[in-house]
């Protein structure tokens, strides 16, 4: 990866938008093998890191888009690149193994589907994978673009369209981490 | 120093496959600033992205950047 192209954008970047933050590439240290395995983190500091974080990430997430788009990665090369700060997607990812495992537990004992709200590519593939060793249930993403969510079916039953209204209701189970 | 013209054309250079004709031009309104972007014909899908998505990008950034400066800037990528 070229890592100093990475840092001249992002100085680039947060010296126009006049963000106060500064950066550090780190190795990645492997901490949900399983799941995650990047080769180069870039870790987030200062003031504005709250503002980086606000609305699940999405301004973490949009420079980190941007960034691979810029180094033209393949969508399978995309998991060697991690951007985060104060551990925040360390954190999702626990987080959502957590849902999945949830989920899949109310979907055996309703026998109903249950349907994630809208995530990522990078956050339904932690979802799948949580779930790979089931054999009871089984998950699934439907829906385009942003809307693109997982939902989990129980192992025989055939999918739904691809729309949130016709789902059954969700009820109180966890959904998506208010998590900042 | 922010500039948000600067910050959509170098996020542009960055993308394009031809950054010689990346051109932003910068149209002030009283409460929104609006960051007009052309490209290469060929290079549109690049700041575009797959289903809108690195237009969206460059829009989430400008927002944050826009909400320090209490003003509003809208990206239109001209075809």
């Amino acid at each position: 990866m070229n890592e100093q192209r990475i840092c001249e954008f992002l100085n680039q970047v947060i010296g126009n938008a006049g963000f106060d933050l500064s950066f550090q590439l780190c190795r990645g240290e492997i901490r949900h093998p399983d799941f995650e395995n990047p080769e180069v983190v870039v870790k987030f500091s200062g003031p504005d890191v709250e503002l980086l974080l606000a609305n699940k990430g999405e301004l973490l997430l949009a420079l980190e888009q941007l960034t691979m788009e810029m180094l033209r990665m393949r969508p399978e090369e995309h998991s060697l690149l991690c951007f985060d700060a104060n551990d925040y997607r360390m954190l999702r990812i626990e987080e959502l193994r957590l849902s999945a495992q949830t989920a899949a537990e109310r979907v055996k004992r309703s026998g109903l589907p249950y349907r994630f709200n809208p995530m990522t590519s990078r956050e339904r593939r932690i979802i799948h994978l949580a779930l790979r060793n089931e054999t009871a249930v089984r998950s699934e993403s439907s829906g385009v673009g942003p809307n693109r969510q997982v939902v989990i079916y129980p192992a025989n039953m055939p999918s739904l369209p691809a729309d949130g209204r016709q789902a059954p209701s969700p009820g109180p189970a966890p959904r998506r981490g208010k998590r900042r | 120093m922010a500039g948000m013209k600067e910050l959509v054309e170098d996020i542009a250079k960055a993308l394009v496959d031809i950054p010689d004709q990346v051109a932003v031009r910068e149209v002030q309104g009283e409460q929104v600033t609006v960051l007009e972007l052309r490209v290469a014909p060929s290079d549109l899908g690049k700041v575009i992205g797959k289903q809108g998505r690195t237009a969206r990008s460059i829009r989430t950034i400008l927002g944050a950047a826009g909400m320090k400066l209490n003003r509003r800037f809208t990206l239109e990528i001209l075809e």
